[in-house]
């Protein structure tokens, strides 16, 4: 269990994280999502201890961090596939984390053989690769046992078999009763791995929902063929309601209900050969939720999907600088 | 590699703390499991050796040319006294090397961003540091003391052929080499106070550098009394130098006095260190 109350982390002059409160209960898999820069690491590290908070408080399984006296048995962190010295084998880092615990020998070949590194692990750290980094920082995460699980962008650098192993391992982990709190850019990745998540953007929290319900808010689309797209398009509008041709015969409704279009339509005399409740993706769900919040907006890629719209391609760009590495 | 080989306990939150012998337990861990470590162990063994050798050789042909050419040695400020010294003649080239494993063994945990992980496995933050600090320390004395005892063994079949040679029982001789391994000590904290300040390899050891050696310089040829009374002799390797004098002269900081001055700088930088450590962000 996390509980964040009212979190505010400046640097400089510069806001991260602007008043963060939320609580990361366990036996689920908590997503953490925002844009690049909007406060998921800094959040992070104020969870471990590592950045102390400008105001607010955080504990972890009812404690600061720091208060615990077997921290590494409480809650295990995957900060930065990078929080390691690159001249020590993997075997060698994880025997001194396991040290200032006790933890015996055993559990070190465990979690390495659990994270497959056995093959690398007498191996110096600065010859992996990303993604041999990120399971050596799970490995470390997972080295106590601990309670509560932290991952920071854990499938980043990884194969697709590596990324379908991290999203069962978490699964499992949250199954088992523990509290995993995992953050990532990628929405499509969380809409496979989170049952709850809490969007951030800019240092502030946006929404903090099971994931079903972060989808279910998003207006209804329906996908309408017909082959008057132009009398059923004027019967529909109204308040609330768009309309977008997506193909000469193929309309995308959003604002009306699939009955209601039906109605219409037979009011109309028009017909219609498919009626298709679509159900919004995450991803068109958190670039609703975001749009605003995007720090680092990319400009506009002309004509690239004419059909969409300028405003449309251009939200999809800023996705698209959002997909590469946190920088923080 | 499937999640089912996790352990079955869910929350189990039994089994040991975090304590300081675990930490340091860890922190010796860390310190023999870089190559680098090792490597500058060694050179500092072998330079501190090797200089002592050349040292005393060269002394002991001196005072035998001088006597040859029927001149007094002592009227040169020369005399057997400075053979004793040899044993610890390497002290100021091993001292960079040693202070330099200082300033390593945190600054490169910042570099590498290795302290994340010490910090979250230890999140008291100041047992690490402390704990690095015991390491290096005993390290340092140890690898001091080795040295000068090989320096010594070493050396007497060489002032043999000059009928040189002397023994431990010279007056304060094996207090001397025991201090240069305190000394090299003190000089490995002074490094990791430097380096964990200032979290950057090369700006720890270039300070360490200008501390260590070229205040003195400067101090020397700042002409004022208050400069050569009242900075020169308290300069950390100067007083240090004193610490393992075999005998000092009236005025001078006695041995007692010059150790105590050069641990205070180690005690001033470490405290800063300390603060620095508990209050910035990792």
């Amino acid at each position: 269990m996390i509980e964040a109350q009212g979190l505010v982390k400046v640097y400089g002059n510069k806001p991260a994280v602007q008043g963060v409160s939320f609580t990361v209960q366990p036996g689920r898999v908590t997503g953490f999502l925002g844009p690049n820069g909007a406060g998921k690491s800094t959040t992070m590290r104020m969870i471990m201890g590592l950045d102390r908070p400008t105001s607010g408080d955080v504990l972890v399984n009812g404690k600061h961090y720091a208060k615990h006296r077997a921290p590494l048995r409480e809650v295990g962190a995957l900060l930065d596939a990078k929080a390691v010295h690159t001249s020590r084998s993997a075997y060698n880092h994880l025997r001194a984390m396991a040290a200032t615990h006790s933890i015996p020998t055993k559990r070190v070949h465990d979690v390495i053989e659990l994270t497959g590194l056995g093959a690398v692990a007498k191996k110096r750290v600065g010859g992996f690769s990303l993604g041999m980094g990120q399971r050596l920082g799970i490995a470390a995460a997972l080295l106590g046992d601990p309670q509560t699980i932290i991952l920071d962008e854990p499938v980043n650098g990884l194969d697709p078999e590596g990324v379908l192993w991290v999203r069962n391992l978490v699964k499992a982990l949250a199954a088992e009763g523990r509290t995993v709190f995992l953050s990532s850019h990628l929405m499509s990745e969380m809409a496979l791995t989170a049952d709850h998540l809490i969007v951030i953007g800019r240092g502030r929290i946006i929404a903090d929902a099971p994931i079903q319900d972060i989808l279910n808010n998003r207006a209804q689309r329906v996908r309408v063929r017909t082959d008057r797209p132009d009398v059923l398009t004027r019967a529909l509008a109204g308040e609330g309601v768009s309309v977008e041709a997506r193909e000469p015969e193929l309309l995308e409704v959003s604002g009306v209900p699939a009955r209601a279009i039906a109605e219409t339509a037979l009011a109309q005399q028009v017909l219609v050969y498919e009626l298709t409740p679509l159900q919004a993706s995450l991803e068109e769900a958190y670039m609703d939720l975001t749009k605003d919040e995007v720090e680092y907006h990319s400009g506009p890629v002309a004509d690239v999907h004419d059909h969409a719209g300028n405003a449309e391609s251009g939200r999809h760009a800023a996705v698209a600088a959002g997909a590469g590495q946190e920088g923080n | 590699m499937s999640a089912a080989t996790l352990t079955p306990q869910a929350g189990r939150v039994t089994g040991h703390g975090v304590s300081f012998p675990r930490t340091l337990h860890s922190e010796w861990i860390k310190f023999t499991t870089l190559r680098s470590t090792w490597v500058l162990l060694a050179t500092t063994v072998l330079v501190m050796v090797g200089i002592g050798l050349l040292g005393g050789w060269g002394i002991a042909t001196g005072l035998d040319q001088m006597e040859s050419a029927g001149q007094d040695p002592a009227a040169a400020g020369m005399d057997s006294s400075l053979l004793y010294l040899m044993t610890s003649g390497g002290l100021d080239f091993g001292q960079l090397i040693i202070g330099s494993l200082g300033v390593l063994l945190i600054a490169s945990e910042y570099s590498t961003g290795m302290i994340r992980s010490t910090m979250t496995a230890v999140p008291s933050r100041l047992s690490p540091l402390f704990a690095k600090a015991f390491v290096v320390a005993v390290v340092a004395a140890v690898v001091g003391i080795l040295s000068s005892f090989i320096t010594y063994f070493l050396l007497q079949p060489i002032l043999a052929n000059y009928g040189r040679e002397f023994g431990l029982d010279v007056d304060n001789l094996v207090q001397s080499m025991l201090l240069s391994g305190v000394y090299l000590a003190i000089v490995a904290l002074m490094g990791l106070a430097l380096g964990s300040l200032l979290r950057n390899s090369a700006g720890g050891i270039v300070t360490l550098v200008v501390l260590l050696l070229v205040l003195p310089i400067v101090a020397q040829i700042i002409p004022f009394d208050w400069v050569q009374d009242g900075v020169m002799p308290y300069l950390p390797s100067n007083a240090g130098r004193q610490m393992v004098m075999l005998e000092t002269a009236d005025g001078d900081l006695t041995q007692w006095q010059g150790g105590l001055v050069m641990a205070a700088w180690a005690a001033v930088l470490l405290a800063g260190a300390a603060v620095t450590t508990k209050a910035r962000d990792v």
